[in-house]
C-alpha cells in the first residue's frame, strides 16, 4: 500500500505549508500526500492546487467546531493508516493532535522545524526548553503525529488545474461535546510585532513602569514597535501580553532589534534570532545578550537611552 | 466542586547551561513549579472559593518533586491536598507517558468535577498533556481557556483562539488547559505558608498505579543539542554615553537599519 502523508489545518495558508512538508516526506518515503478538509467543495480544490494528491472530505457542517471531527479523524486514520498526520499548530490543531494521539496511544511531536527521512523512517527536529535546545525524535510506530507552525515550511508552487480523488468520510458523532454558544470578536490587537521592521525591547533592567515612557519615545523616534521580555508582560503586567517576545509569545524578524536592559535568557532570545541586526544596551558586561548581539553598549540604560533620544532628535 | 489541578515541577529554565561539548545541563538548578501552572492553581482555588468544594494538586515527576520545599510551595498557594506520583522514569517521560500516569492517578483518586492544567510546561512547552489526559479520561477537554465559570451546574468557558473568542459550554466533569492571562496568581500569605505543612500529602509510585511507563513509549529521542547559533558581530562599545550612542548610530546607519 502506498504510504500517505496527511495534512489538516483549518487555515488555508497553513495548509499550503503543511502540504510542502508533506510532499518532502512523501518523496522520501515513496508515498503520496492527502489533505483532510471540511466545508464547501472549494476547500478541496484549494488543497489540490496547493499540492494534495488526494482529498478526504470530513463534511460540510458549518456548525461544527474543528474538534468535533476528532472521532471521524480517528476512524479514518484506523481505516487508511497514513504514515503521518501533520496538523497546523493553531489552538485547534494542537487540541486535535493531542486528543488524536491519546486515542492512538502515542506522543505528539510539537512545533517541528525540520524533517528528514532516514532508512524509511521519519525524523523530526523540534524546539525544547523554550528554544534553548533542539531535539531530534523518531516515532516508533506509525502514524507520526506532528504539529507545524506557520512560516516554518515552504508552500509548493500553486498548480492551477490540479484535480484528484475526493474521498468522503462519514461523520462520527462525538461522545463528548462542547456547545458553541457564540463567537465574540477578540479585543483588537494594539501591536503586530511579527510584522515590525524595527523593535525596541525593554527588559527587566527597567526599574519602574513610568520608565517605559522613554522606551516609547525612543521607539517613536526610530519608527519602531515596542516589544518586551516576559516579566514585563506577565508578572509585572506593565505591558499587554501581545508585546511579549519569546517562547510563548511573539517571534520577531525585524531589520533592527534593540534590547534595553535585556539579559538575554534563551526563553526570550529564541524569539529574536531572525532579526537582521541585533543591538543591546546592558550595564552588565557579562550579560548573555552581548553574545547574541551585533552591537552592544555596556552602560546604564538610564544614561544611554536619554543620550540616544537626544542624538536621534539632533539627526532629524 | 471537586477540582484537581495538575502541575509540573521543573528545573528552573534560567539555570540551564550549555556545556562545552554541546550537552545541555541542569546541574545545580533550582527546581520550581512550572510558572504557567500557577495560573491553573489560582483558577482552581478561586472556583472553590466561589462554589465551595476542594482543590487537590497533582503532579508526577522524579525525586525532586517530593522535596519538602516543593510540597510546601504548592500547598501554600491554596490547594487542600496534594497527590504525587514519584518515579525516576518520569524524568524522561514523553507527553503520552505523562498523560497516562496522570490519568491513572486521577482514576485512583476517584470522583472529580474538573481537572485543570496550565498552558504548557516551562521547560518543554509542548502544550499537550492536558489535552491527552482529558481524552484518556473520556471527558470534554479544551485548551486556550481565558475565562471559566460554572452556571447551573454547567461549565462555561471562553476560549481565545487566533481568530476570535469562542464561548463554549459543556457538562461536568471536564478538563481544561488555561492561558497565562486567565488570572494573576496571588502570593502565598504567611498564614498559608504555615498551614501548608499540615495539609495531607499522598505519594504513589508507578507500581501503585499498576503502570509500566517504558511500555508506553512511542518515540525515541535521537539527539538533543543547542540550536544553531546565528553568527553575530559582537562589537561592544563602552565609554561616555553621548559618544557610544554616536558610535552605535553610525554602525546602524552603515547597516542601513536606521
Amino acid at each position: 500500500m502506498t504510504k500517505e502523508i496527511w495534512v489538516l489545518s483549518e487555515k488555508e495558508s497553513l495548509q499550503a505549508e503543511l502540504l510542502g512538508a508533506a510532499r518532502f516526506l512523501a518523496e522520501g518515503l515513496g508515498g503520496t500526500t492527502a489533505a483532510l478538509v471540511n466545508g464547501p467543495a472549494a476547500r478541496g480544490d484549494a488543497a489540490f492546487r496547493q499540492g494534495a494528491d488526494k482529498v478526504y472530505h470530513l463534511g460540510e457542517s458549518a456548525e461544527h467546531m474543528m474538534e468535533d471531527f476528532l472521532p471521524s479523524l480517528v476512524q479514518a486514520v484506523q481505516q487508511y493508516q497514513p504514515a503521518a498526520v501533520l496538523l497546523g499548530a493553531t489552538w485547534s490543531g494542537k487540541a486535535l493532535a493531542g486528543r488524536l494521539a491519546a486515542v492512538l496511544h502515542r506522543s505528539v511531536v510539537t512545533d517541528v522545524k525540520k524533517f528528514a527521512v532516514q532508512h524509511g523512517q521519519i525524523e523530526a527536529t523540534h524546539l525544547i526548553l523554550g528554544g534553548g535546545a533542539v531535539r531530534v525524535e523518531r516515532t516508533l510506530a506509525e502514524p507520526l503525529i506532528a504539529t507545524l507552525g506557520l512560516g516554518v515550511f515552504e508552500a509548493l508552487p500553486a498548480r492551477a488545474e490540479a484535480k484528484g480523488e475526493v474521498v468522503a468520510l462519514s461523520f462520527v458523532q462525538p461522545q463528548t461535546r462542547w456547545v458553541l454558544r457564540e463567537r465574540k470578536p477578540k479585543p483588537p490587537a494594539s501591536v503586530n510585532l511579527a510584522a515590525a521592521k524595527k523593535v525596541v525591547c525593554p527588559g527587566r533592567g527597567v526599574q519602574k513602569q513610568e520608565d517605559l515612557q522613554m522606551m516609547f519615545e525612543l521607539a517613536q523616534l526610530l519608527g519602531a514597535e515596542v516589544g518586551a521580555t516576559r516579566p514585563l508582560c506577565e508578572g509585572l503586567d506593565w505591558l499587554p501580553r501581545e508585546r511579549y517576545i519569546g517562547v510563548s509569545g511573539a517571534f520577531v524578524k525585524p531589520d533592527l532589534y534593540l534590547g534595553i536592559g535585556v539579559s538575554g535568557q534563551v526563553q526570550h532570545t529564541v524569539g529574536i534570532t531572525q532579526s537582521r541586526v541585533v543591538a543591546a544596551i546592558n550595564k552588565d558586561e557579562e550579560a548573555p545578550i552581548f553574545q547574541q548581539s551585533d552591537y552592544g553598549i555596556v552602560g546604564d540604560l538610564y544614561q544611554i537611552v536619554p543620550a540616544l533620544i537626544r542624538a536621534l532628535q539632533a539627526r532629524r | 466542586m471537586n477540582i484537581i489541578v495538575c502541575y509540573k515541577f521543573v528545573p528552573d529554565p534560567e539555570d540551564m547551561q550549555v556545556k562545552p561539548d554541546g550537552k545541555i545541563s541542569f546541574e545545580g538548578a533550582e527546581w520550581i513549579i512550572s510558572d504557567y501552572d500557577l495560573m491553573a492553581i489560582e483558577t482552581a482555588v478561586r472556583l472553590v472559593e466561589t462554589h465551595g468544594g476542594k482543590v487537590t494538586a497533582l503532579s508526577a515527576g522524579p525525586q525532586q518533586l517530593s522535596s519538602s520545599k516543593g510540597k510546601k510551595d504548592v500547598l501554600s498557594r491554596g490547594p487542600d491536598e496534594l497527590v504525587l506520583v514519584v518515579d525516576e522514569a518520569m524524568q524522561t517521560a514523553d507527553t503520552h507517558q505523562t498523560a497516562q500516569v496522570l490519568a491513572a492517578a486521577i482514576r485512583k483518586m476517584g470522583e472529580f468535577d474538573l481537572v485543570l492544567f496550565g498552558e504548557g510546561s516551562a521547560d518543554l512547552y509542548f502544550q499537550q498533556v492536558g489535552l491527552q489526559v482529558g481524552e484518556l479520561l473520556g471527558v470534554p477537554v479544551v485548551n486556550a481557556v481565558s475565562k471559566v465559570s460554572v452556571e447551573n451546574g454547567r461549565l462555561v468557558v471562553e476560549r481565545s483562539t487566533e481568530e476570535d473568542v469562542q464561548v463554549l459550554e459543556t457538562s461536568l466533569p471536564a478538563a481544561l488547559a488555561v492561558t497565562t492571562d486567565i488570572c494573576q496568581p496571588r502570593l502565598p500569605s504567611m498564614k498559608e505558608i504555615l498551614k501548608a505543612g499540615k495539609k495531607p500529602v499522598t505519594e504513589w509510585s508507578l507500581a501503585d498505579l499498576g503502570l509500566n511507563v517504558h511500555a508506553l513509549r512511542s518515540s525515541e529521542v535521537l539527539a538533543v543539542r543547542p540550536p544553531d547559533q546565528v553568527e553575530r558581530k559582537r562589537i561592544k562599545l563602552s565609554g561616555e554615553p553621548d559618544q557610544v550612542v554616536q558610535q552605535l548610530l553610525n554602525y546602524l546607519s552603515k547597516e542601513g537599519v536606521l
